[in-house]
């Protein structure tokens, strides 16, 4: 495979992987999860929704922080942040990383997000508002700058010689921070990266996309004719990214391969997704990682689910393909959109994709919109050989970020 | 892709701030140490000015036009109005670019904090007021995400090439730079616009004296932009102005624990990018008369000297790192002892991040 860079950049693998979410925390749990087409909607409790008519979403139910959080106070950090905590600590688990071997590597920390702790900032506001809040001010108030969603994980570990990141890109964040690990580590600037998203559902974000018309009612169903919008999750994920040598040398467990990613700006809208610059985005990927359209296997596309996102996408995506489109899945039929976590929740599927040979379904289909003419594995994963999937995150602001994840071989 | 750039260069750069519009402004400020005078027609300076370091006289419409600036809250005008005069060469006049945009290859990347506070909880505090908590300004919607600014600013100019938003508070400029320099050696852009911004607002102001009853700075304001390219430049740009030899990170547990971590960060930066601590021309703390400049004391001593930003421009927290920058730039062209030698940028945030980098600056023919 050639990486871009006239074949001198180290290969980049993944060794380790950290769902939080709506549809299980933990690998084994979310990969059954994925496995079995788990929805993750329900009435949101987190925050106060009378006065909406529906108010599904995808919180991750029960979740306790104090599971994780060794060195970091969970009352010191925001959800969003507990999530990037509780997702690294997972990672790292599952990739047989000790804070000791993070520390005696070059290890960088990437986390994306959307909405950081604006979860914190809505309720300062309900505070003010003469609500009651359990929190007081002055404790939500220093949970707010966003920094502290990466340099909050080096604290974890006690990483004092860690780079730290948040990349505020969006509804594609996660895909982001991945790519910058990948960039990193092929620099050699880094060995290790942590890297994903993380966020929170909150009123602000709901409230929004509720008067944008864009929130379904009940379930989230991407590229069906009868699709009603999006339902807003949360949730964190990370991934341990590794240069190959690294990884060989300490005979880490190789879930997957990160073949390239790309990343553009559609400089088009300020909210709605342009197909053209997608594609190019799509092309970028596929040329970071060296692979031709022909050996794409699966695609897991953004799908929120809104009118105009899955036609956009769908149609971005045969712009690449052609008549031999990949089947292409949406992983927010079961997820919702978790924002800034969901590309990388996505990447961490599709790595287990790959490793455990089967495709996640898109659930909740009944009739594929012909606009969008997709195979999307309705309702029920399926095995598959996967040797190269695709994962998309289109973001607000126009903000694009494909990443190509690859089956490991030596 | 092209044949990546091994030292990224600063060719360019632009900025608003308490000093006014654009680098004149900026580079007579900087040496004079002379604010101007608020323009007392100018709404929110006569609101804000007294209590904090504001733009003396920002007329959106007339910068920027009435055509799309309605909805544009005040970070993201500043950081559209900054791109903008670094992009036509003219601050004071900064009209979209069409589908034919000069700039178009282009990558952006922004330091912020949190985005825009104000637009956040007023667009929450919306949801409360009227009957229905859905009964908000969709047009408001994309101002609370933290990316609005880099994404309008990339429609404004059609800036096409990668497009981020780094969010690290006073540390961000120093994100945004070392994301930039990334995206340059792995050639995933040709030409990065860097920049970081911070508008001041009664949201930021109530949310410090939640979290710092006790500080007493100036808010500050402003947005700076610098133009990264590899070294060979563009066809009139001469061979630049600085290159950037490194960007280092860390991360203190306790604030107490900052200077330490910060002079080991100076001190690994320094060893990697192979110069000598009596090879440090000027330090650029982001915030003056404390911690930074403890901690790059004890690193190299005393024979190099210190310029400070926030006491002109107050406390321009994300804008802070960015800020620092270009006043390097500034005096090193007004220094002979600057002549082949480095500057030091440092910063260190309330979350417990810190950073360096250093330049050298280039001599300018």
């Amino acid at each position: 495979m050639s990486d871009g860079h006239g074949g001198t950049a180290r290969r980049v693998v993944v060794t380790g992987l950290g769902p939080v979410s709506s549809i299980g925390t933990g690998v084994t749990d979310f990969l059954d999860g994925l496995r079995a087409g788990r929805s993750g909607a329900r009435p949101m409790e987190l925050f106060d929704t009378k006065g909406f008519e529906y108010s599904n979403g995808c919180e991750v139910a029960d979740f306790d922080p104090t599971r994780w959080q060794r060195e970091v106070a969970v009352g010191d950090v925001g959800r969003a942040t507990q999530f990037a905590l509780a997702a690294a600590r997972l990672a790292t688990a599952d990739a047989g990383l000790s804070s000791a071997d993070l520390a005696g590597a070059r290890t960088l920390i990437a986390v994306g997000t959307t909405d950081g702790e604006a979860h914190e900032l809505d309720r300062i506001v309900e505070h003010e508002v003469g609500r009651p809040v359990a929190d007081s001010p002055e404790t939500m108030a220093r949970r707010v700058p966003v920094g502290t969603l990466s340099a909050a994980v080096a604290q974890e570990f006690g990483l004092s010689q860690a780079e730290t990141i948040t990349i505020a890109t969006a509804c594609a964040a996660g895909n982001y921070a991945i790519g910058y690990g990948l960039d990193a580590i092929r620099l050699g600037e880094a060995d290790i990266a942590l890297c994903g998203g993380a966020d929170a559902v909150c009123r602000k974000t709901f409230a929004g996309f509720y008067r944008l018309g864009t929130i379904a009612p009940e379930v989230c169903q991407p590229f069906d004719v009868d699709r009603k919008g999006i339902l807003t999750g949360e949730g964190g994920g990370i991934l341990v990214l590794e240069a190959l040598d690294s990884a060989l040398a300490r005979g880490a467990r190789i879930h997957a391969e990160v073949l390239g990613y790309g990343l553009n700006c559609d400089a088009h809208h300020p909210v709605a997704p342009f197909q053209d610059r997608i594609a190019d985005c799509v092309r970028l990927a596929l040329s970071d990682a060296g692979v031709k359209p022909g050996e794409v296997d699966l695609i897991s596309a953004h799908g929120t689910g809104t009118a105009a996102n899955d036609v956009t996408e769908s149609s971005a995506i045969r712009d690449v393909y052609g008549k031999e489109m990949p089947r292409t899945v949406s992983m927010k039929s079961m997820l919702g959109h978790s924002m800034g976590a969901a590309s990388a929740l996505g990447a961490i599927g599709c790595a287990l994709a790959i490793e455990h040979g089967f495709i996640p379904p898109t659930i909740n289909h009944k009739h594929t919109d012909p606009e969008c003419a997709v195979d999307c594995v309705p309702n029920h994963s399926v095995t598959a050989d996967l040797r190269v999937v695709q994962n998309n995150g289109l973001a607000f602001g126009g903000n694009n970020s494909v990443v190509i994840l690859g089956r490991y071989e030596s | 892709m092209s044949s990546p750039a091994r030292t990224p260069v600063i060719r360019s750069w632009s900025a608003i701030s308490t000093l006014g519009i654009g680098p004149d402004a900026h580079r007579s400020g900087l040496l004079t140490r002379a604010l101007p005078e608020a323009d007392p027609t100018d709404a929110f300076a006569t609101e804000h000015g007294g209590r904090a370091a504001v733009i003396p006289s920002f007329p959106v419409r007339t910068l920027l036009g009435k055509k799309g600036t309605r909805s544009l809250d005040r970070v993201t005008a500043l950081a559209v109005a900054t791109v903008g005069g670094l992009v036509t060469g003219d601050p004071a006049n900064v009209a979209p670019f069409e589908a034919d945009s000069p700039v178009a290859d282009r990558g952006l990347v922004l330091g912020t904090t949190t985005g825009s506070a104000q637009s956040m909880m007023d667009f929450t505090r919306s949801t409360f007021d009227g009957e229905k908590p859905f009964f908000v300004d969709p047009a408001k919607f994309p101002n609370t995400v933290m990316n609005c600014a880099a994404g309008r600013a990339a429609i404004w100019f059609q800036l096409r090439g990668p497009n981020a938003t780094v969010g690290g508070g006073r540390v961000a400029g120093l994100h945004a730079l070392n994301y930039s320099r990334r995206l340059l050696l792995t050639g995933r852009a040709e030409t990065v616009l860097c920049g970081a911004a911070e508008e001041h607002s009664t949201a930021r102001a109530d949310l410090r004296a939640l979290t710092d009853p006790d500080d007493t700075t100036r808010l500050g304001e402003g947005c700076a932009v610098v133009e990264i390219g590899g070294p060979e430049g563009g066809p009139e740009s001469g061979p630049g102005l600085a290159e950037i030899l490194g960007v280092r990170f860390g991360v203190a547990r306790r604030p107490a624990d900052a200077h330490e971590v910060l002079a080991d960060c100076v001190r690994r930066t320094l060893h990697d990018t192979r110069v000598a601590p009596g090879d440090v021309w000027a330090h650029l703390p982001s915030r003056s008369g404390g911690t930074e400049s403890e901690a790059v004391t004890s690193v190299l001593g005393t024979d190099f000297r210190t310029h400070t930003c926030d006491d002109l421009l107050g406390d321009t927290s994300a804008a802070a790192a960015m800020f620092a920058v270009v006043a390097a730039l500034v005096h090193a062209a007004e220094d002979d002892a600057a002549a082949g030698r480095i500057a030091l940028i440092t910063a260190i945030d309330p979350t417990g991040a810190v950073g360096c980098a250093l330049l050298r600056p280039l001599p300018t023919s």
